[in-house]
């Protein structure tokens, strides 16, 4: 993917950085990605779609317009390729994707929304949901094979609560998963209903974050699960992602519910690990503190209050 | 000879004259403030550089819409975004009657505002005025002068409350 600095962006559609930068705040468009230095990075596609629109549109909002249904055209065609099983050409149409955004904008603004289409069209428990659902899961472990290996000091431990991959959270935690380690993190996923060997596994992985991801397995189980981390990890940060929309949970466990986009949680994740690394260090945890409460919460009579987590 | 020359010879329209134009941009209502410019205000750089007769093109201070000759909004100048309490981004691709219709009931054919609208986005016309008002509202009309602007073809509508 061609990326363009802001000055470059702003030459190709002849205007100046400062109204490039009005219009992403008025219009939301272009939507640059961000360097490791925190400069703007806007994509070719993107940039040319709008000049193209600009030729052709009565105002930057029916441009902007304009550009986005060009763009969109790319779900329209990944659609088509799964709707009619040809799986060649799904895979070029998220190549296609590629080369106009960031591997995340792609999952997030073509893959995820062509399946999401799909399962709503056919029913989360057809055949044809099945042969996307598990493209998509092949597509979403190549990427994640090709990910950058680990560069910074954080792990990430996701209790999958999904019931399969067939599961229609299932995609969405999987797309969490990569982007966290396309953000250097290293990531393991673990299915909540394992607890076994538990203590040994995380020992060896070290979390810094823990994630519990998808709705399909009950509360009490996800307690046992969480209840088996915390005695083994001790305390450590717990986020909810696509774990339904009940607050009480996190009222009760002082779990944080995080964005149901996953670019947006995989920011809020790797946030949460770098505040508590931003900390001064304090005495050695023990299991009878956690991040959320004392001991107490612990107790069995606590504990159940914890299974909304 | 002379008569077979005269069968060439016929009556020709008169040529008119061309009418001034004037320049301005689809947002802020500003001329450009050079010769060469771009396609983009560079006096906003919100809005798109339109060109119309020089009769009817507004002024930075007035209200008005572009729209096309499916009678969808394109654009909205700032002024009137806060006349009719509705931001561009929000308008742009609806039809111009949710927010403008005829104010006056009697008024049809060539009068009618939605057939003038039309007839500008398809036809340099000259500019012709239409009595409007918001559909939510009876108590206060405004003038409407529907000319034609582009590129690409379509209608201007600029808004006055002045019955002179």
């Amino acid at each position: 993917m061609r990326t363009l600095k802001t000055s470059e962006a702003a030459s190709l559609l002849n205007v100046s950085p400062n109204t490039l930068r009005a219009w992403e705040r008025r219009f939301g468009y272009p939507h640059p990605q961000r360097s490791p230095g925190k400069h703007r990075l806007y994509t070719h596609g993107e940039v040319a779609a709008l000049r193209d629109a600009l030729q052709e549109g009565l105002s930057i909002s029916s441009a902007v317009s304009r550009a986005r249904e060009a763009l969109s055209a790319d779900t329209n065609v990944l659609v088509g390729a799964l709707h009619s099983f040809e799986l060649d050409r799904a895979d070029s149409a998220m190549e296609a994707a590629l080369a106009l955004r960031s591997v995340e904008r792609s999952v997030e603004e073509v893959l995820l929304p062509s399946l999401t289409e799909l399962g709503v069209r056919h029913g989360y428990s057809s055949a044809p949901w099945a042969f996307a659902a598990h493209w998509a899961n092949e597509w979403l472990q190549r990427a994640q094979r090709l990910a950058p290996p680990p560069t910074r000091p954080a792990s990430v431990l996701i209790g999958d609560a999904t019931r399969d991959d067939l599961d229609p959270d299932n995609l969405n935690v999987r797309a969490l998963e990569l982007f966290c380690a396309r953000a250097g993190a290293r990531v393991l996923p673990l299915p909540v209903s394992g607890i076994m060997g538990l203590p040994e596994v995380l020992s060896a992985f070290s979390p810094h974050a823990v994630v519990i991801a998808g709705s399909h397995v009950a509360d009490d189980d996800v307690a046992r699960w969480a209840y088996g981390v915390r005695s083994a990890a001790g305390a450590l940060p717990i986020a909810l992602f696509h774990r339904g929309a009940r607050d009480d949970r996190v009222r009760t466990t002082g779990a944080r519910m995080l964005s149901d986009t996953p670019s947006e949680a995989h920011r809020e994740v790797m946030g949460m690990i770098e505040a508590r690394q931003a900390r001064p260090p304090v005495a050695a945890p023990s299991i009878a503190t956690t991040e959320t409460g004392t001991e107490a919460d612990d107790a069995p009579h606590m504990r159940r209050r914890s299974v909304g987590m | 000879m002379s008569g077979h020359a005269g069968a060439h010879l016929r009556l020709v329209p008169a040529v008119a004259e061309p009418q001034p134009r004037k320049t301005f941009c689809g947002h802020c209502g500003e001329e450009p403030k050079t010769e060469q410019y771009g396609r983009v205000c560079e006096s906003c750089g919100l809005g798109v550089l339109l060109t119309t007769n020089a009769d009817c093109a507004p002024g930075p201070g007035d209200p008005f819409l572009i729209v096309d000759g499916s009678l969808c909004v394109c654009a909205l100048s700032s002024v009137a975004e806060e006349l009719l309490g509705v931001d561009e981004t929000e308008a742009v691709n609806r039809h111009l009657s949710e927010f403008l219709v005829p104010a006056d009931a009697e008024a049809s054919g060539a009068d009618n505002l939605m057939d003038l609208v039309i007839h500008a986005a398809s036809d340099d016309s000259q500019a012709r005025t239409a009595v409007v008002r918001a559909p939510d509202e009876f108590g206060v009309r405004f003038r409407a002068q529907v000319g034609a602007c582009g590129p690409p073809r379509a209608a201007l509508l600029v808004l006055s409350d002045g019955w002179d």
